[in-house]
């Protein structure tokens, strides 16, 4: 009798603990797919800003780039994955905004300069929540248990996405502009880069 | 934005981390967002209209300090209240690597969730002990933000996790436009001191070895100095002819701190000491007084390396006489100093600070909301 007694409550003990596993494994997989969503959003917003800067003041180069990553947002706003290939392009997209005749075109036209810095600034942090989430969903399903058990079922484990953001160095003129002097309204969003809503 | 924000020290015992919770809730509420706070507290009336009491806080020796914590059964029960009762766009806990409501709500929550990381404890026993049980619970933070740079690399050397640098805000308002204590504000060159004055890291010794030679410089030049301590003392040490120069006026009410600052023509910061952040420096800035001050590390990041306020050599009275001297007697570069400062200050007031943790949660929050965890 104590024996099954014994049984029972193991049994009971290891499902708790099998069953909390998965409740991780799903909530760091939502996480992940939120991460994904919001950074696919602020590359499509990057490229925007790209655009209309390039528009503006007629950059052929920083237009191209544009072009080639818009080209890719259809299929990653339908669930593609974030690859190698898009990776390539937004690299791309990157080394053309930190180009001389980006900065010289902002001095011109700074509000449209600001747009594009503030989208590469969230571009940054988007990035490193959706890294931040895929390396802590890898930790869990890398672990032994839950791989001999499958407690991941067929989800594939996401890949990290690497790309080069970093921020273009400004001068101070353009700089000065990302500076909210204004003391007016307290929560004037758009005047500093990586803060634009 | 509908905020929640677990608070994990007891809202009525002084200390930075409630402090800082109180002014982001209140600079978020000003921009129209709607906010709770949930914290411990021990005298319930003292809590403002929108923070809710998580209960009394026990006193815990750890680290060298009493650190108060809150843990328990009735606490949680309040935390899932508070959860269920708001239905918040984003939750952002405070400090939830202490086990206090931070942590609580972390563990107890489910959705957008956001921490804020305050301590620097290069070797913390608890992070270390805990990192296995805590893991759980910091695998749901979509953002982790640190105050300050040695905050940065605690979390970086403990949990092996990045966070955002957002410095702590300053309420920089009650600051401009101070009027100058009675006495002062008559043009007479004063220099401004504030600090213990018996605490040697604050380093009062350096800038009074340098007051014969800023005298033989500027001959009506005086030193106020405003802090806590042996005044008698102090003034037994002082050479006869330094006794009638330097005004020692105590502890100044923080009504009063603004007006400390526009009594002066210059504030000296010779801190010998390493501090992790310059927030007296940034509302002498707000004040609009020119600003002298040790070349560390804190204060050379929160000068702009110098560009918004002048540096001198850690401990060197000589330099210290020499730069206070510029300072006093060359307005134009004075109001130089005056104007860099107040673009420095403002990035760090508290409108601008909040701005950018709005932004985080914007980004963090997508479509789904705070919930009570499943398990």
């Amino acid at each position: 009798m104590s024996v099954l007694v014994v049984v029972v409550a193991l049994v009971v003990a290891v499902a708790t603990y099998l069953t909390w596993l998965a409740l991780r494994l799903d909530r760091l997989a939502a996480r992940v797919a939120d991460a994904r969503g919001g950074l696919v959003a602020q590359l499509v917003a990057r490229a925007a800003a790209a655009g209309d800067l390039a528009e503006r003041c007629a950059l052929d180069d920083l237009a191209a780039s544009a072009r080639r990553a818009r080209a890719v947002y259809p299929p990653l706003l339908a669930g593609a994955a974030l690859d190698g290939g898009v990776e390539l392009v937004e690299n791309a997209l990157s080394r053309s905004l930190r180009s001389a005749e980006v900065a010289a075109a902002g001095q011109r036209f700074p509000a449209e300069l600001h747009a594009v810095d503030s989208g590469a600034a969230r571009v940054a942090l988007a990035r490193q929540f959706h890294n931040d989430a895929v390396r802590d969903l890898r930790a869990l399903s890398g672990r032994r248990l839950i791989r001999v058990l499958h407690l991941s079922g067929r989800r594939p484990a996401p890949g990290y996405f690497e790309i080069d953001d970093a921020l273009p160095v400004r001068d101070d003129a353009a700089a000065a502009h990302g500076e909210p002097f204004d003391h007016g309204e307290p929560f004037d969003h758009g005047d500093r880069p990586g803060l634009a809503s | 934005m509908k905020i929640g924000l677990a608070c994990p020290y007891t809202w009525d015992v002084p200390g930075g981390v409630q402090v800082h919770v109180r002014d982001l809730a209140e600079t978020l509420i000003a921009a129209g967002h709607e906010v709770s706070v949930i914290t411990p507290v021990d005298d319930e009336r003292t809590l403002p209209a929108y923070a809710v009491d998580a209960g009394r806080a026990l006193p815990v020796r750890y680290n060298g300090s009493v650190a108060r914590l809150l843990m328990g059964p009735v606490s949680a029960a309040r935390v899932r209240r508070w959860l269920r009762e708001h239905d918040f766009d984003v939750l952002h806990a405070h400090e939830p690597s202490a086990p206090s409501i931070g942590l609580l709500a972390c563990m107890l929550a489910d959705g957008p969730i956001v921490a804020t990381f305050h301590t620097a404890n290069p070797r913390s026993r608890f992070l270390v002990a805990a990192q296995g049980a805590l893991q759980p619970s910091f695998e749901k933070l979509r953002a982790r933000i640190a105050v300050s740079e040695a905050a940065r690399r605690t979390l970086v050397e403990h949990l092996g996790a990045d966070a955002i640098l957002i410095p702590n805000g300053v309420a920089v308002d009650g600051f401009a436009d101070a009027q100058p204590l009675p006495g002062y504000g008559d043009g007479r060159p004063t220099v401004v001191f504030l600090g213990r004055i018996d605490e040697p890291r604050k380093g009062l010794d350096v800038l009074l070895a340098a007051m014969p030679a800023l005298l033989a410089r500027i001959p009506d030049a005086r030193l106020l100095v405003a802090g806590p301590g042996d005044a008698a003392g102090l003034r037994a040490r002082l050479e006869p002819d330094l006794r009638t120069r330097v005004d020692l006026v105590g502890l100044v009410s923080d009504a009063d701190k603004p007006r400390v600052f526009a009594s002066g023509q210059a504030y000296c910061a010779p801190n010998t000491g390493q501090e992790s952040f310059g927030i007296v420096l940034l509302e002498a800035m707000a004040a609009g007084t020119p600003v002298v001050a040790s070349d560390i590390d804190a204060f050379r990041r929160v000068l702009d390396d110098g560009r918004a306020g002048r540096l001198f050599d850690v401990g060197d009275p000589g330099r210290l006489a020499a730069v206070l001297a510029e300072v006093l007697t060359d307005p134009e570069a004075a109001a130089e100093l005056v104007r860099r400062g107040r673009g420095v200050v403002e990035t760090y007031d508290w409108r601008t600070i909040a701005e950018r943790i709005v932004d985080i949660y914007q980004m963090v929050s997508g479509d789904r909301q705070v919930s009570v965890a499943a398990s």
